[in-house]
């Protein structure tokens, strides 16, 4: 099977003709009836970003995309791409291509007449725009079969025809709309690597719709959160990883330990917390004197089996997993169960062991603010 | 794809041409023109149309529908009348045209020449219909069935009863036929009300279906769907003619009769016409036309020849039939509501 | 402001400044100048119609969004314009009537008969489409339906015309089921003519009486409905999951029915099943079987019925057949379901909307159907033969025909409704925009088996009624006289030649003209508005649309002699005044066919993904072309099914057009009917042949100019090919 290999030694860049745009909602609503499916949502994705929308399933982030694509319309807010507002603009007036989970490949046209329709509707000769869909399917590798009926492809090569499609305009935004649900485990990870070199070499800006947040953290610049038809949080991974705003951004990323303490003094960016009788210093965040909630990623918690020093918090391995990479741990402690990921070449702590627990550096543990 | 492009183009130029070339209404002869219902046969109908074209040079736009269609349509267009005039057809609907003021009166110079019949009729719908051919009441039966049957020879109207007939008598339904209700004039009027609804009961028995067209049972003595149908003795003949096995008969006791009329339409846009065409319609020559048309009525005009195949009405013994009475909206839906409480709803 | 906008801001002064507003009379002769500004509204309106001026307020007001293009409140100017045009012409034309004021009130007030004018003209149409479209485009302009300005549009344009030609008249003709002889407001006489016993009585219960004619009609729709859906499910089966031989000869043949004029197949029943008819005399001189009047009532008129609806069931379920996911009864399969156990949990339940659709067609077909009862019904009574003699019978009670029409109404909406409640909520998209590598699965044996059981002898008896008919065009008079004659082909389409060229003298020429004619405009147009009813209700949504569908299936709920009734009343006057004219009869047709376009693409839409739209959206095709390029071709079986009907119910149908028929717009069935009438069972057996050739070559073009769908899907036959093999990674 053919990989999208040319990619990285792409050289010329079709998308040099225009400019990546960003894309600005302002205060959008949408209520169907008495329910509203997107409540109050502000965000900016700068050109050129692939941002995700991360969400559980009905929190609003497909919505939100269909949004942008112009196949819903905002019953309130104002709609921004590349700074002209389309708010009431119909999806054919907005320069947005989309990748859709199902492929939406049209069944009575073969591959070369699928990619090809975008600038055939857009007025362009049938020459041109034969020729536009060869190039586009060249680079995603699927040249040779572009006479085949979508049906005779596999899903990863039917995939790939509606990446090829929606790239072939060269529209200022990119929506995928969970783009990989159909594909397995391995070829998932290789789709969204390509999707990623793609965004970076074309500078697309790409908005990007999954509920997984490996797939997030994997492939974006940022994410934007959602739950409940409101943004939860919007951030780098790594902002959201290490410092989740509230507890279901905490939980819904990664791992997290939710554990209580206490913030012992009152001024200064860094707060000093009591846990249990550890004292650790970490970003204040806004947190006042007086019990906080922390969130505290797994392998962020160090195990020693050496006997229980002062100042530190004893617990009781319960169930230890190897998994190569690394070893997981569940933690019977005064601050409570803990989930404890382990990496390195150690050998595994038997069930049972007293052990004591200790936090790794700056790193990993956040005060969650207002929780 | 070329083709859908086509098939696209193609509905666009239908749905122009539409409304191009048909909401322009109506024709646009200025003159000469008349537009006619017609209740007769359509071929009797074309015949008069092309003989009056050929005679006058007016234009004639003609429909034929039965003679309750033409009238429910000249109702419903009576705000803004598209018909000029209403030949042919059963004088019942023409009378209650009449009566609903739907048509007007006129007296043609050639009321003197008319039977007498015609005339009375014309009075008595106020002169706004007259006569134009007349046929008599009676029934037919198919003469190979009687005889793989052993039904006697039938003459009178109380033959129909005889229990060899059982389930082999047709007839319209009254409700739906002016020919059925007809016969339900005639048997009240030749026995009286009561005994002639005990006859009508009796001979419920042996009716195996009422048609909705008060014709359709000659149809079926002649397919020999039944043995004997009660209809107008020319509707009859016309299947004679055919070849069809039937003997005509006309019943001992006396029988009704139909007139068949000729209005002319209230706020009739061609009103000179239409009197032009009403005078010439009750000519000979014109009434010569039906016989040639395979219609066996008998003509209005004195000094038309009777076809030879047609009933001597001089050979019936027609009773004194009062359309004025039968023929009113009032005493028509009483006879008909008894008729249906009555005899309609009896078991068998 | 588009362009189409600011057309269509153009084409409303068009309308009222150039175009004549009032249709002509019928003797006048109109010049150039009549056409051009002559008979404009601007030039009736300062030559004393004052009424038509106020029309220029929503003119001017129009103007302002397009000379200044970019204000944000244009969309705000634009309905404000559409919507006091639109209400402007609804009321001058409403309250003003060919013999002045139409209300008595106004008459009072002004103390006399006041002005009068004619119906509308061309103008008047221009100028309320285009008020009606810049309404519309107001409302995308605000964001409803996505800002779509067509799909606005269609909504606007079907809301319009199934106001002005199913609503209007409809209302007109129930109005007169609570109004007494003199039109006065009576729900006395309403409720005693409702609960009339021969409506609803019950005898045939409990005695050897009648049953009411409102049970009649039930039982014979609802057997008339299962037995189609059955007949129609075997066809469709066979024609598409089987290899047997015949199956083209086979779908032809079930088609045929379809293309028959109203009462031939009725003569046919009675010429072999009659009395004296060819089984009943065979059965009578070889076994002794006496002959028997036993087609005359239910059972006559449901074979008659199944062998005229059997193809409108065939037709709606032979596309959900083709459009089910093959892949899905593969999964069955694989989940260890025997092929029957697969065919009854999975394909079954996934025909439900097809077989719902079938049934719905099938049962109100049978309930507006009037020829067939009209021959064969004998003794047994059904509504809509009730309702034509209330009409055109000795009794003329309109009032009455009201009634029962409301009861047939009622029983068709209750099936409607009945047929949501079964549907439910379900999903059955089973085209998706994922290529189905599936292989249909062939038929089960005992599926197959019973559907070879029912479909290949109804298929023989269907060719024997058409042996009959065939026979009975070439012969002097069936039944009686078995002389070979071309008699009867001669009289109704004899050719002279004359020194001007053919002269078409045979007395049938200008019906079947004018029935060719009206029929092949109304079964494009048909299509058109049924498919964009069925695309507007599955795809997209508006407030409303539960009436919408309502609305576009009134029509053909109503019998047709009601229908006809009711344009004579509603057209026949200011200010739409089209009766006697072609278009009146092309709207109808337009109008009662609708229907099946709109169930069929419904039937068909809600298999296809609605993502396949969004993609074509987001590509940049506006909603137009994504309905050219994208639904319609997917939509074939569909176009074809409506195309046909609609062509062929144009050519056969009666009970409507029995009223709106003119001398210049005689309908080929009138024509028969009179035949019929006439006894000259030959001569309309005759044109019936000739009208089947007809509609047969009107078919095969249909289906060769729309093709077939194309969904790349494969047989077996290349599934085992190297090609697909290398498609799966």
């Amino acid at each position: 099977m053919n990989r999208m290999s040319s990619l990285s030694s792409l050289s010329r860049s079709p998308a040099s003709k225009k400019q990546a745009a960003s894309v600005e909602f302002r205060g959008v609503t949408k209520r169907y009836g008495s329910v509203t499916a997107v409540d109050n949502v502000s965000f900016t994705i700068e050109p050129g970003q692939l941002v995700t929308l991360l969400g559980p399933s009905g929190c609003g982030k497909t919505t939100t995309l269909r949004m942008i694509a112009g196949l819903e319309m905002a019953s309130e807010g104002q709609i921004l791409i590349g700074g002209r507002d389309v708010t009431h603009l119909s999806a054919a007036d907005r320069d947005v291509s989309m990748v859709f989970q199902s492929y939406a490949l049209f069944p009575h046209m073969s591959v070369l007449e699928n990619v090809a329709y975008g600038p055939t509707v857009q007025g362009i000769s049938k020459k041109d725009a034969y020729e536009m869909a060869m190039e586009k399917l060249e680079l995603i590798g699927l040249k040779g079969l572009e006479k085949r009926a979508p049906s005779e492809l596999s899903g990863g090569q039917q995939q790939r025809v509606a990446v090829a499609r929606a790239l072939v305009l060269e529209p200022q935004v990119l929506l995928f709309d969970e783009p990989l649900s159909n594909l397995d485990a391995k070829l998932r990870r290789r789709v969204r690597e390509d999707i990623r070199e793609l965004q970076q070499s074309l500078n697309l800006t790409v908005a990007y719709v999954t509920h997984d947040q490996e797939e997030a953290l994997a492939v974006s610049d940022h994410i934007i959160v959602m739950s409940n038809a409101r943004i939860a949080q919007t951030g780098t991974p790594r902002e959201l990883y290490e410092e989740p705003a509230d507890l279901f951004v905490a939980d819904f990323i990664g791992d997290a330990n939710i554990i209580s303490g206490e913030v012992v003094d009152d001024t200064g960016p860094v707060a000093n917390v009591k846990i249990g009788n550890l004292n650790v210093q970490l970003p204040r965040r806004g947190a006042g004197p007086g019990p906080v909630k922390l969130a505290v990623r797994p392998d962020a918690i160090v195990l020693d089996e050496a006997s229980a020093a002062l100042g530190r918090i004893t617990g009781t391995v319960r169930k230890a997993s190897y998994l190569g990479t690394q070893t997981e741990y569940e933690v019977e402690s005064p601050i409570g169960n803990l989930f404890v990921v382990q990496y390195g070449r150690k050998d595994t702590i038997a069930p049972g062991t007293p052990i004591s627990v200790s936090f790794a550096s700056q790193r990993g543990i956040a005060i969650i603010p207002g929780a | 794809m070329k083709l859908k492009k086509n098939l696209v183009a193609a509905t666009m130029l239908a749905g122009s041409m539409t409304a191009l070339s048909f909401l322009s209404a109506g024709t646009a002869q200025a003159q000469g023109a008349l537009v006619m219902y017609c209740g007769v046969q359509e071929e009797w109908c074309r015949a008069m149309v092309g003989a009056f074209e050929r005679d006058t040079g007016v234009k004639v736009s003609m429909t034929r529908k039965s003679s309750g269609e033409i009238f429910a349509q000249i109702k419903a267009e009576s705000a803004n009348p598209r018909a000029d005039i209403w030949w042919g057809g059963t004088g019942d609907p023409h009378m209650q045209a009449a009566e609903e003021g739907l048509t007007v009166e006129y007296k043609s110079p050639k009321m003197s020449e008319l039977q007498d019949w015609a005339v009375r009729q014309w009075e008595q719908s106020k002169q706004r219909t007259v006569g134009i051919y007349s046929g008599a009441l009676g029934f037919g039966y198919n003469t190979e069935l009687a005889k793989t049957n052993n039904v006697p020879e039938l003459k009178c109207w109380a033959d129909l009863l005889k229990p060899e007939l059982k389930d082999e008598v047709q007839v319209a339904d009254p409700n739906s036929s002016g020919t059925a209700y007809t016969l339900l004039a005639t048997i009240v009027q030749i026995m009286g009300e009561d005994k002639g609804f005990e006859y009508l009961k009796a001979l419920h028995k042996n009716v195996n279906q009422y048609t909705k067209s008060g014709a359709a049972p000659a149809k079926a003595v002649a397919q020999g769907e039944t043995t004997a149908g009660i209809t107008f003795m020319h509707d009859m003949v016309t299947m004679v003619v055919d070849k069809a096995p039937i003997k005509v008969v006309a019943p001992c006791e006396g029988t009704g009769y139909e007139i068949g009329s000729m209005s002319i339409v209230k706020g009739a846009k061609n009103l000179e016409n239409a009197k032009k065409f009403y005078d010439w319609a009750l000519t000979a020559d014109a009434q010569k036309i039906g016989a040639e048309a395979k219609s066996y009525q008998v003509p209005s005009n004195k000094s038309t020849p009777v076809p030879p195949q047609a009933p001597k009405l001089t050979d019936i013994k027609l009773i004194n039939f009062d359309f004025a009475k039968y023929g009113s909206s009032e005493e028509r839906k009483r006879l008909l509501s008894k008729w249906d409480n009555e005899v309609k709803n009896l078991p068998k | 402001m588009s362009r189409a906008t600011l057309g269509w801001i153009v084409l409303g002064w068009v309308g009222f400044a150039l175009l004549p507003w009032y249709g002509f009379d019928r003797t006048a002769v109109p010049t150039l100048t009549d056409y051009i500004v002559g008979g404009s509204a601007l030039v009736h309106g300062l030559n004393g119609a004052w009424w038509l001026l106020p029309i220029l307020v929503p003119l001017l007001m129009s103007l302002r969004p397009a000379l200044l293009p970019s204000r944000a409140d244009n969309s705000t100017w634009l309905i404000a314009s559409g919507f006091l045009g639109l209400a402007l012409i609804v009321i001058e034309g409403f309250t003003i009537g060919l013999n002045g004021w139409t209300l008595d009130v106004l008459k009072a007030l002004t103390g006399g008969n006041g002005p009068s004018q004619a119906g509308m003209g061309y103008g008047a149409a221009l100028t309320s489409t285009a008020f009606l479209i810049i309404l519309c485009h107001g409302l995308a302009a605000r964001g409803w339906c996505r800002g779509d300005a067509f799909v606005t549009s269609s909504i606007g344009v079907v809301i319009a015309l199934i106001i002005v030609f199913v609503f209007f008249p409809v209302a007109t003709i129930l109005a007169s089921a609570f109004a007494d002889n003199d039109g006065n407001f009576a729900p006395l006489t309403f409720l005693t003519k409702f609960m009339d016993k021969s409506i609803w009585g019950l005898d045939c219960l409990s005695s050897d009486l009648r049953c009411g004619v409102a049970w009649n009609t039930l039982f014979l729709g609802l057997l008339v409905g299962v037995g189609t859906t059955a007949l129609g499910l075997a066809f469709a089966l066979i024609a598409t999951r089987t290899a047997f031989r015949y199956k083209k000869l086979l779908r032809v043949m079930s088609v045929l029915p379809i293309i028959t004029p109203p009462f031939v197949i009725g003569l046919a029943l009675i010429l072999i099943f009659g009395r004296s008819g060819a089984l009943s005399s065979v059965l009578w001189e070889w076994f002794g079987i006496p002959r028997s009047r036993w087609i005359y009532g239910l059972p006559g008129v449901f074979i008659a019925q199944l062998l005229a609806f059997t193809p409108i069931a065939f037709l709606v379920l032979i596309g959900v057949v083709q459009g089910i996911s093959p892949t899905l009864e593969e999964a069955s399969q694989t989940l260890r379901a025997k092929s029957w156990t697969t065919f009854v949990t999975v394909t079954l339940p996934l025909m439900r909307p097809g077989l719902a659709n079938a049934f719905l067609l099938g049962f109100v077909e049978s309930l507006a159907d009037f020829g067939n009862p009209l021959v064969l019904g004998g003794n047994y009574e059904v509504l809509s033969t009730k309702i034509f003699f209330a009409v055109v019978g000795a009794q003329q009670d309109q009032g009455r025909a009201a009634v029962l029409s409301i009861i047939l109404l009622a029983f068709t909406l209750g099936a409607f409704w009945l047929q949501h409640a079964w549907l439910g909520k379900k999903v059955y998209t089973t085209v998706t925009g994922k290529g189905d590598s599936g292989v249909p699965l062939p038929l089960p044996r005992r599926v197959a088996l019973a559907s070879y059981f029912t479909a290949i002898p109804w298929a023989l008896f269907t060719v024997a009624v058409y042996t009959i008919i065939l026979v009975g065009a070439f012969v002097r008079s069936m039944g009686r006289d078995y002389t070979p004659t071309l008699e009867h082909f001669l009289t109704a389409f004899r050719i002279e030649r004359t020194d001007r060229g053919l002269y078409f003298s045979g007395s049938a020429w200008d019906s079947f003209f004018a029935t060719v004619k009206v029929a092949a405009l109304s079964a494009p147009l048909t299509a058109a508005i049924g498919l964009l009813t069925a695309y507007l209700l599955t795809r997209q949504r508006f407030s409303g649309q539960r009436s919408f569908e309502f609305g576009t299936l009134l029509s053909f709920a109503i019998p047709g002699t009601v229908v006809g009734v009711s344009y004579i009343l509603a057209f026949n006057v200011p200010p739409i005044e089209i009766t006697g004219t072609g278009f009146v009869l092309v709207m109808c047709f337009v109008f009662r066919n609708m229907p099946v376009g709109v169930r069929s693409g419904i039937a068909t839409l809600s298999q296809i993904d609605k993502s396949l739209d969004e993609a074509s959206l987001t590509l940049g095709a506006r909603s137009a072309t994504t309905m050219r390029r994208v639904v319609l071709p997917l939509l074939r079986p569909a176009i074809v099914a409506s195309l046909v009907y609609s062509f062929v119910r144009a050519m056969t149908a009666v009970s409507a057009v029995i009223f709106l028929v003119t001398a210049e717009y005689n309908m080929a069935t009138t024509y028969i009917v009179g035949r019929v009438e006439a006894g000259e069972f030959g001569l309309a057996i005759a044109y019936s042949t000739v009208l089947i050739i007809v509609m047969l070559l009107a078919i095969l073009a249909i289906q060769l100019a729309v093709g077939e769908r194309r969904l790349g899907r494969r047989t077996l036959s290349t599934s085992a090919s190297p090609v697909a093999a290398q498609a799966i990674p």
